[in-house]
């Protein structure tokens, strides 16, 4: 089985790669810090990953995409991973980082998984797991452009899965809520809605496998977006979380 | 893997304030820190109250692994269980490993673990080949004769953060277990020990001996459990996962003397009246029985418990173990789970290591209070007067005095340690002006 994982060093990623390691997958990585990759591909082959291979680049630009899509052979299994915390004040005034953050969230996520489902199709079989977010389901005070772009990526996945059923091959999106990880360890209290990494790994692995359609991780947070989505505007554009 | 609690030891019972760091986002702090794998420690060696915490379980990755000289590099975050579980699958299994798989590498070869095989293996620094230390004046590659590399062994965390390190690890046939089991017990406690002793002298090819002992009854009962690797279903080389955890912290009344000696009465009963002695089993439930109960240590209630583990020498190991634990029983000090070994004469290359040729007792105490601690200060002085030690990876009690008495080595520990290194454990026993017992949560 090939695994193409795209943003390999977040956390979540990473407990991703262990699974399908310890599965004997070979597995393909990108992501933006070498020497990070090839420190997440030594660990992926003691683990019994059959084999590994890096590339390390700018994994959100457009040219970078279209490239590496160019050598790249056709998966049976895909991860999209990567992402950035947008800091919605900072996007308030700073035009230039709102147009990267939606590209790294948004755009670039589109690129690949639209990419990636192509060659798929043209094999006829292979599944995508896209990593969306809780925060897509309605944009909220803190983080408006974050949510912005997850919204826009659950709604192409949705899409997407649409399409790509035809040709054989499946998109889950995954909606991960908190997760205990370095980008969110400057969070001192970490109550029970906190899923570790390992967990949410688990949950995607198991989610492609199930072919499932859009997985809420942990469970949980299907009932907590429910009652967030139904929350009248007239209130809720008054509640700043 | 993630620790269950970042501000408490595995013991429970403190209530630290920790500025928490993360070895994967930082250099290392500017401020006085303390190195923490996955708190598993029972006291407070794993505790810088007022201070930082430099957390290492997310700097976890295997770097490499021969699969035929069986050495293995690995970041220092990384778990035993995880180095368990890829080592098995080739044939290999830890050299040394203790009762729990939820430790760093790091905090093995810092607090120098030993296991059921202390008498044909040693402790576990002894299969460290090399490691790399970052400490605040640079990074050091050590080698087995570095001064640094004997202070690190056993070093409790405080001459630098351990990077990473190489293992040797050991030839096994397979996952499994081959265990057999023998009661003990006499009419009187010092032939009850005499038995014990005789019973695992005579059980020299089994590689892992380990005594149960209770502690409750007069007369010392026990069994004693011996085991050999052997072959089993390529199944088995993957652990089982926890399947229940400890719901709730177990209210105060139910831990008492009374239920200690009926569960040590109960546990001696089921053993007494099992018909096969000889099994095979995986070797996860023989090394790790408790792991497949997530949080037990909520078991012993909010006021938490302390481990005291002593090991005496061999000459008149009988007498000082039989004293130590009548002072225990008389002073009603309730012990639920307690263990009895014999420790081989195999040295180890650390500094500050507890195991020494010997036999050492390890008794669980839930929630100490003035009474246990005192009996406890008492049967520190009946373990110093025979020239014994208390195990300080599962202290949070002894005092400066006593620590100093066990381990006059403490100096050149000191010597090396990183200045900007320090925990509350280190704190207690070194500054000579501080009270015997720190304040209880």
């Amino acid at each position: 089985m090939n695994v193409v994982v795209i943003g390999a060093t977040s956390a979540v990623a990473q407990s991703a790669v262990r699974l399908w390691a310890a599965k004997h997958y070979s597995l393909t990585l990108f992501g933006r810090n070498a020497g990070e990759l090839e420190r997440i591909a030594a660990d992926a082959r003691v683990r019994g990953a059959v084999e590994v291979t890096v590339h390390a680049g700018e994994i959100t630009e457009f040219s970078y995409i279209q490239s590496s899509m160019k050598t790249l052979a056709t998966p049976q299994i895909a991860l999209i991973a990567h992402g950035s915390s947008s800091d919605s004040e900072r996007a308030d005034d700073d035009a230039t980082y709102l147009a990267q953050e939606l590209n790294t969230n948004f755009n670039s996520a589109v690129l690949w998984t639209q990419s990636i489902a192509a060659k798929m199709a043209t094999a006829r079989e292979g599944c995508i797991a896209v990593i969306s977010s809780v925060a897509g389901d309605r944009g909220r005070y803190s983080n408006h452009v974050y949510g912005a772009a997850k919204a826009g990526l659950s709604a192409f996945c949705s899409g997407l899965r649409a399409r790509a059923s035809h040709y054989g091959v499946h998109v889950v999106t995954v909606k991960p809520g908190f997760i205990d990880t370095p980008m969110t360890a400057h969070i001192e209290k970490k109550g029970a809605l906190w899923a570790s990494a390992d967990q949410v790994a688990s949950g995607i692995v198991k989610a492609i496998e199930k072919r499932r359609d859009v997985v809420y991780l942990p469970s949980f947070w299907a009932l907590i977006m429910l009652v967030i989505q139904h929350v009248p505007e007239r209130i809720f554009k008054r509640i700043k979380f | 893997m993630t620790p269950l609690s970042l501000d408490q030891p595995w013991g429970r019972g403190f209530n630290a304030k920790h500025d928490h760091r993360y070895v994967e986002i930082e250099a290392l702090p500017n401020t006085t820190f303390l190195p923490r794998g996955l708190g598993r420690s029972y006291g407070d060696v794993c505790v810088n109250d007022g201070a930082s915490l430099l957390h290492t379980f997310r700097r976890d990755r295997l770097i490499s692994f021969d699969i035929t000289s069986g050495i293995i590099e690995c970041e220092a975050g990384a778990s035993l269980a995880d180095i368990a579980q890829v080592a098995l699958q080739q044939g290999w299994f830890l050299p040394v490993t203790p009762g729990t798989r939820f430790v760093t590498l790091g905090g093995a070869i810092a607090n120098d673990v030993h296991g059921k095989n202390h008498h044909s293996a040693g402790t576990f620094g002894r299969f460290v080949r090399s490691m790399t230390l970052r400490r605040t004046d640079g990074t050091h590659a050590l080698q087995l004769n570095d001064a640094l590399f004997k202070a690190t062994v056993g070093g409790l965390g405080l001459t630098g953060l351990i990077d990473s390190a190489k293992l040797q690890l050991t030839r096994v046939p397979g996952p499994g277990i081959a265990q057999s089991s023998m009661l003990f017990g006499r009419n009187d406690p010092f032939s009850s020990i005499d038995q014990y002793l005789a019973m695992e002298s005579a059980s020299s090819d089994w590689t892992y001996t380990v005594g149960w002992i209770d502690t409750m009854h007069h007369n010392l009962r026990g069994v004693l459990f011996r085991g050999k690797h052997c072959e089993g279903p390529p199944d088995w080389c993957a652990p089982i996962p926890a399947k229940l955890a400890m719901p709730l912290d177990a209210p105060k009344w139910l831990l008492g003397n009374w239920s200690a000696k009926l569960f040590n009465a109960a546990y001696f009963r089921s053993q007494a009246l099992k018909t096969a002695t000889q099994s095979t089993l995986p070797l996860w439930p023989f090394f790790y029985p408790l792991d497949a109960v997530t949080a037990w240590n909520r078991a012993y209630g909010q006021r938490g418990f302390v481990q005291y583990q002593f090991v005496v020498p061999k000459a008149n190991a009988r007498d000082s173990i039989v004293h130590i634990l009548k002072h225990l029983r008389e002073s009603r000090v309730a012990s639920y789970l307690a263990v009895i070994k014999s420790f081989g004469d195999i040295a180890s290359p650390g500094l500050m290591s507890f195991p020494m040729s010997g036999v050492t007792v390890t008794l669980d105490i839930a929630g100490p209070g003035d009474r246990e601690r005192r009996a406890l200060d008492r049967a520190d002085a009946m373990v110093a007067d025979v020239g014994g030690r208390v195990y300080p990876a599962k202290d949070a009690r002894m005092s400066s005095v006593m620590f100093q008495k066990f381990f006059p080595q403490w100096r050149e520990l000191e010597a090396m340690r990183d200045p900007m290194i320090s925990s509350s454990f280190w704190r207690r026993v070194t500054e000579q002006n501080s009270p015997p017992n720190r304040e209880h949560a």
